[in-house]
């Protein structure tokens, strides 16, 4: 069991930051999951911990030690690499012997260990053929394997189901889960599918070019997301965004779009205070960013009660179990996820009609989240303002 | 598909033919050579003996067994010793190159930030900038009359090192782009003619009393093959992931053990041809060894030189006779690790 944390970590490779002041805690017995598009500076991050890498700045601490000076086969942190890096020379009987062989083990506990562990991946057939001869999926559980059977303090996996074909990676996923529940040892992995991160992860680090966007559980990272980035990674379509200026209107606050706009009712509504203390130096920004999922939105084609905003159909997209649909609003182009049984035409006219509980306000410039509307009051809704 | 001409699968079968004349006609006239007896392979009617008419032993016999000549005491020894020279410093400098160039190539395959490819003008340049740099020192290095002593070689080796460290540094500042480093410096040792640097290695050698030596010739050997090493090495590191000495250093291996248990295993068909390689240079060599030795480590190519006798010119019979024993040893060395010379590793390890 360990607790790894990084404390201000940066690691530069010559002009490019890879990782930069990274704080990181990754609680003992917990599924970690670093998610971000390729580059973030995911698995820098995993081989900084694994020590691989050393940090230029800050230092990695394991178990509560600094362990910056300590060497990576000491350091009883076991990693699963993207590639896998099985030996190829060697039979899957040696490539899981290889660590305990290093660890001078007696030749029966070595023999005991290997085949306990093999047995547990069900891939004790397999102990006398050479990787080679392997199939993805079998691979995939050697390479497991060789981490598991030395039974370290926590698992370092890379993009462990990026190759492998889909209906497999299903089956992985679940199969992950479940060895990590059964170790209860510290996992963590690296992804850039949103949806292995989503549905296995007990918490998320979202990273973008190096930089900690978000760490948080599944649910907060999905439901309250830190920035732009993190609203557009997180959940599949991605959030919508369009742009509003913000217009004082009496007492309330306009957050007028060109087809609608929201209404900041009274002076002491909480955006209104999120909005000013966004905007330091003036008093309210001159625009503002409303995201909302496209879960939340409904589709239809006559007026329903609360915010109904103008659109038209662009494209429709069936993906059978759900219709993902493109409109235009205005001069935007946002998508809504509608039941499969509705059906849409293109270029037809429609309202969107959006929960006023799952707004966010973004802040145009920085792109971070400076209100959402499930925290707090709703929004009225004002339709077609120009 | 297209269709070939019958005249043309005509020229092609002549150009076959034509070109293995041209390669097998001199092995055929060596190997029978050597089982001419002297009346044949030196006629005096200037008849030329297509195949052997009475085979004979003799012409081994005579570069093997010691000879005394009539007029003369023992003006001719057997070829024993220099065979055993040829092998004991061929076996050293193969040696020696390879240690130190596998590692050295495991290193910069692994750590050198130096890639891309040189262009001609920048590499040339660079050398012309050392040579520039370096004749100051000469002419001062004669003029205080330590050019050739052990202290002033070394100075001025050292000086060259880091004068080339410096060219390449400068170098680097003021072109975007490779400009060589290490990696580099280590093949610009193959830019220089074997015969530019063997004056100067001569003077070295009897400074350091390493002439006639065989650990004389093993060092040249080794540093004269070992940029081959280097470079053949290399790339057969760069083909093994890194990932994979990364894993046994994560599963508890020094960065030593991960080398040997690991990666030497994967390239060991590569060290097995890169060794044959440089084998066969330093058995072919005749320049290094006839500059650096004298009376007790000629190797093969320098006896081969020394077989005339006073009374018949150049000896072709016994000649082609040592010749023949000479290719045994490569062939031989050749067959036993033809298994290692197949590059068919399967990679089964990573996935694409």
């Amino acid at each position: 069991m360990a607790n790894l944390r990084l404390e201000n970590v940066t690691k530069r490779f010559g002009p490019i930051t890879a990782v930069k002041a990274l704080n990181l805690e990754i609680r003992d017995g917990e599924f970690f999951s670093i998610l971000g598009p390729p580059g973030a500076g995911k698995t820098t991050t995993l081989r900084l911990i694994v020590g691989l890498e050393k940090p230029d700045e800050g230092t990695v601490y394991i178990d509560g030690e600094p362990a910056n000076e300590i060497h990576p086969g000491k350091r009883d942190i076991a990693m699963v690499f993207q590639n896998l890096a099985l030996y190829p020379d060697k039979t899957v009987f040696d490539n899981m012997a290889y660590p305990l062989r290093e660890r001078k083990l007696p030749k029966d506990e070595i023999e005991r260990l290997v085949q306990a562990t093999a047995k547990s991946l069900y891939i004790d057939h397999l102990l006398k053929r050479k990787p080679a001869k392997l199939s993805g999926g079998e691979r995939q559980r050697v390479a497991i394997g060789r981490a598991m059977v030395r039974k370290p303090k926590a698992y370092l996996l890379d993009e462990p189901l990026a190759n492998l074909d889909a209906l497999l990676r299903l089956e992985m996923r679940v199969e992950l889960k479940r060895l990590q529940g059964e170790l209860g040892q510290t996992l963590v992995y690296v992804t850039h599918d949103q949806v292995e991160a989503m549905s296995m992860a007990d918490r998320i680090a979202v990273l973008n070019k190096g930089v900690l966007q978000q760490c948080d559980t599944p649910e907060a990272v999905y439901n309250f997301p830190a920035n732009r980035f993190v609203a557009t990674t997180i959940g599949s379509p991605p959030t919508n965004f369009v742009t509003a200026d913000v217009r004082p209107h009496g007492d309330n606050l306009l957050l007028a779009h060109s087809v609608f706009a929201l209404a900041v009712e009274g002076g002491r509504h909480p955006a209104r205070a999120a909005l000013e203390s966004a905007a330091a130096g003036q008093a309210l920004p001159e625009k503002v960013l409303i995201g909302f999922r496209p879960e939340d939105v409904r589709v239809s084609t006559s007026q329903a009660n609360g915010c109904n905003v103008p659109a038209q159909v662009s494209v429709v997209e069936p993906l059978g179990g759900e219709t993902v649909v493109d409109l235009r609003m205005g001069g935007d182009l946002v998508k809504a996820v509608v039941p499969p049984t509705q059906r849409l035409e293109e270029r037809r006219h429609v309202w969107l009609n959006f929960d006023p509980e799952r707004v966010h306000l973004f802040d145009a410039r920085t792109g971070q989240r400076v209100y959402t509307t499930g925290q707090g009051e709703p929004f009225a809704c004002l339709e077609a303002v120009h | 598909m297209y269709q070939t001409r019958p005249w043309q699968k005509v020229l092609r079968y002549f150009t076959i033919i034509i070109v293995s004349i041209m390669f097998f006609f001199p092995t055929y006239w060596m190997i029978t050579m050597s089982f001419k007896p002297k009346g044949e392979w030196n006629s005096a009617a200037g008849t030329i003996y297509w195949v052997p008419q009475n085979p004979t032993l003799d012409n081994y016999k005579t570069v093997l067994t010691e000879y005394r000549g009539q007029f003369f005491r023992a003006n001719q020894s057997s070829a024993l010793p220099s065979i055993r020279s040829s092998i004991v410093v061929s076996i050293g400098g193969t040696l020696f190159a390879l240690l130190i160039g596998t590692l050295a190539a495991y290193g910069i395959s692994r750590h050198s930030t130096d890639t891309g490819d040189l262009p001609w003008y920048i590499a040339v340049g660079r050398l012309g900038l050392l040579v520039l740099v370096m004749l100051p020192f000469i002419v001062l290095w004669a003029r205080l009359g330590i050019l050739a002593t052990w202290y002033g070689i070394l100075t001025f080796t050292i000086i060259g090192i880091v004068a080339d460290q410096i060219i390449g540094r400068v170098l680097g500042k003021y072109y975007k782009g490779a400009v060589g480093s290490l990696s580099f410096s280590i093949l610009q040792l193959r830019m220089f003619p074997p015969m530019a640097i063997l004056i100067p290695v001569m003077i070295m050698w009897s400074t350091f009393r390493l002439i006639d030596t065989w650990y004389g010739l093993v060092i040249v050997y080794g540093v004269v093959t070992f940029p081959f090493v280097v470079w053949l090495m290399k790339s057969f590191f760069d083909d093994i992931p890194k990932e994979l000495d990364e894993a046994a250093v994560v599963d508890g291996s020094s960065n030593w053990r991960a080398f040997f248990k690991v990666v030497l295993p994967l390239a060991k068909g590569g060290l097995a041809s890169t060794a044959l390689f440089v084998f066969i240079l330093n058995w072919s060599d005749f320049l290094v060894a006839l500059l650096l030795t004298s009376r007790n480590w000629g190797t093969i190519p320098v006896f081969l030189n020394k077989l005339v006798s006073s009374e018949i010119g150049a000896q072709h019979g016994p000649k082609a006779a040592l010749g023949l024993l000479a290719v045994i040893p490569p062939v031989v060395f050749g067959l036993l690790i033809q298994q290692y010379l197949v590059r068919g590793l399967t990679f089964g390890a990573i996935k694409k």
